[in-house]
């Protein structure tokens, strides 16, 4: 074991601060240091350190068996994690693009997801990794995976929009005993604006908690990931109309935080869902849903939704530009419906 | 061959008469929806006795697959927890939530069959890799049938298992989807992980034993994974190797005439027993259905099929003060 420290793990001991990705950096290595149970395992993540450089230097500070390059077989290496996990370890797995978590679709929600169910125990494994367009990685590398997994009872779905959520979030994630799939927008890995200093304690931010990102009283937007930062720049444009939005990050995914979206309704009566993931069976349909279950006598116009167009995520950059949700979408449908 | 012969054909004697209980089951019509054929192989149980055995959790692990209830059974399980499972009883080890070989059982190291094939050896191979990372004697056991090796998910968690040197025991039942699988088809697929491997038919238990105690040992020494296919048996007669496995038991291995019938005779009340329990044991009750997925408690939403929202309903209570907020 190494003494010397990879760069991506220091920013907060420094006192600097830290990227979105030396966020969740730290708190990988900050896990690992403070729990033996807990191992890495995903293709490329030792001696190359992931393909964003994630995991750079874990493998000779940690050794082989707690960082593990696998052969490119994710059903395979995830099917192992779950065996690890049924001995008492804590596996993270890094799927390189989130986009090939598909061959580990079956045993994800037909063996890890039932486990606890069918009275097999708990599975605490994490599957972590990059997701979402704008890097002009085409239709392989660029698709938000959340909606494939939500409807599986029995796993948790995390998706930070910022470096202190990344890193408490993923620390939470990683002590949770479910199963938890953990999503990183690439697009805000090294974002300038994403560099924040980090608490220097033990920081941790509980699953299923949403938080509010702006305050408001005239329309509430439910957003994620880096449509966080999207809907805050089109607040700020509203804002010049003097429409006061309230921004909901809802951090967590699965478990939803309904509480949360029914209070900023019953303030707001305007609900406008963004989201990068593709219009239909997004999540905004099943928040649509709830509101209609919860609030449904608070709204004083329709739940509107920006989302991505029902394609594959185009590999041209003025394709991409077109398909994913803009600014100006989010200010239009904000406008719309604070003029309903 | 390690251990006692004698004490250990007492236990295969025993396991297999157990495992009679189930055509039993089946053919009484008891398991109207299970339907499914459950394997009397007395080599799986033969192999099964070759690991090590443990009720706290530090044993070996097996996954007996379709192969189940056999090896089970010598890990451990009994007719009693296996007839509650395909009752669907409430009961059951898994609860009725899950199905007859869907039962895991950390402690006595059964991990249920759960997934297509292949699924099994990808899972198992992790748990061993969590005995080698751990330092620990304790190996793996995977029985799937050989069609499994037509999956790419049996590869990948065969290949990932290599390359771990995980210390694992995969048996492939050529009797089961074999296709043409035949002598040195195991040889084949092992070459090309570079592990070791062997193939059964119609051994004697002891060569049966010693084929997977060697693959566990050498598994244990960090060797690596082994292969082991399982050659079909006679499929006019599925007790002809039982038959003849008792008649060994008894007249080769020392098991006494008299001790076999009184292992018979055991075995038969403990089955006749289970039976009895079993009828008098009510179905699983519905609320079963509603344990929490994740391991705190997952909120209920508001209107369910179980409290539906009265006529007339409307909410409790009205927007306060800011409701026109423009």
């Amino acid at each position: 074991m190494s003494g010397e420290l990879p760069p991506q793990v220091t920013r907060t001991r420094e006192g600097r601060p830290a990227t979105f990705l030396e966020a969740i950096a730290e708190a990988l290595w900050e896990e690992m240091e403070r729990d033996s149970r807990v191992f890495l395992m995903g293709e490329d993540i030792g001696s190359y350190g992931g393909a964003f450089k994630v995991t750079r230097g874990f493998l000779d500070h940690f050794g082989q068996s707690r960082i593990i390059d696998t052969p490119i077989s994710e059903g395979g290496f995830t099917g192992a994690a779950a065996g690890a996990a049924h001995m008492g370890l804590r596996p993270v797995v890094e799927m390189q693009f989130m986009d090939f978590i598909s061959p580990a679709y079956d045993v994800l929600t037909n063996y890890i997801a039932t486990s606890l169910y069918r009275g097999a125990g708990p599975l605490p494994i994490v599957v972590r990794g990059p997701v979402g367009g704008g890097n002009r990685g085409g239709p392989f590398h660029s698709q938000n995976v959340e909606m494939a997994f939500f409807h599986t009872p029995g796993l948790k779905i995390v998706y930070p929009s910022t470096a202190a959520d990344a890193k408490g979030l993923l620390k939470s994630a990683i002590r949770d005993d479910n199963p938890v799939i953990f999503e990183e927008h690439k697009g805000l890995y090294r974002a300038p604006h994403c560099r924040e200093k980090l608490p220097a304690d033990d920081h941790v931010v509980p699953l299923g908690k949403a938080r509010v990102a702006m305050e408001g009283e005239d329309l509430t937007i439910v957003t994620y990931g880096l449509m966080v930062h999207r809907s805050l720049e089109a607040a700020a444009t509203l804002a010049r109309d003097r429409v006061r939005v309230e921004v909901i990050d809802l951090r967590t995914l699965l478990p939803l935080d309904e509480d949360a979206i029914v209070a900023s309704v019953q303030k707001t009566g305007k609900l406008l869902i963004v989201h990068e993931d593709t219009r239909t069976g997004g999540i905004a349909g099943e928040i649509a849903m709830r509101i209609n279950e919860r609030a449904f006598e608070w709204l004083d116009g329709p739940v509107l939704r920006v989302t991505a167009i029902d394609s594959p995520v185009p590999f041209s950059g003025a394709l991409e530009d077109y398909f994913l949700p803009s600014v100006a979408d989010v200010v239009t449908a904000g406008r719309y419906l604070v003029n309903y | 061959m390690p251990g006692d012969a004698t004490a250990l054909s007492r236990g295969v004697v025993r396991d297999l008469l157990y495992q009679g209980f189930q055509a039993r089951f089946l053919a009484g019509g008891a398991a109207k929806s299970a339907g499914m054929p459950f394997g009397v192989d007395i080599r799986t149980v033969a192999m099964a006795r070759a690991m090590r055995h443990s009720s706290d959790g530090k044993g070996d692990l097996c996954s007996a697959g379709h192969l189940a209830p056999g090896p089970m059974l010598a890990f451990g399980a009994t007719p009693l927890e296996f007839l509650r499972q395909l009752g669907r009883k409430g009961t059951a080890p898994a609860a009725a939530r899950s199905g007859g070989r869907s039962w895991t059982d950390l402690r006595r190291g059964l991990i249920g069959w759960d997934g297509p094939p292949g699924t099994m050896t990808q899972v198992l191979a992790g748990v061993a890799l969590a005995f080698a990372q751990r330092g620990q004697d304790r190996a793996a056991l995977v029985f799937e049938e050989f069609a499994a090796t037509e999956t790419g998910g049996w590869h990948e968690g065969m290949n990932f298992a290599a390359a771990q040197a995980a210390p694992l025991v995969v048996v492939l039942d050529a009797a089961r989807g074999a296709g043409d699988a035949g002598e040195g088809a195991a040889d084949a697929i092992a070459r090309g992980y570079g592990v070791d491997a062997a193939t059964v038919s119609r051994e004697a238990y002891p060569e049966l034993f010693r084929t997977v105690a060697d693959a566990r040992r050498r598994a244990v020494q960090g060797r690596g994974p082994s292969l082991i296919a399982m050659l079909p048996r006679d499929q006019d007669d599925p007790w002809a190797l039982h038959d003849a496995f008792v008649a060994w038991a008894r007249d080769e291995a020392g098991v006494g005439r008299g001790e076999v019938k009184a292992i018979e005779r055991a075995a038969s009340a403990g089955v006749d027993h289970a039976f009895h329990r079993l009828d008098k044991e009510p179905e699983a009750a519905a609320d079963d259905a509603l344990v929490p997925v994740c391991t705190h408690d997952v909120p209920q939403p508001a209107w369910t099929r179980r409290t539906p929202p009265e006529p007339g309903w409307r909410a409790t209570a009205e927007p306060q003060g800011f409701h026109d907020v423009r």
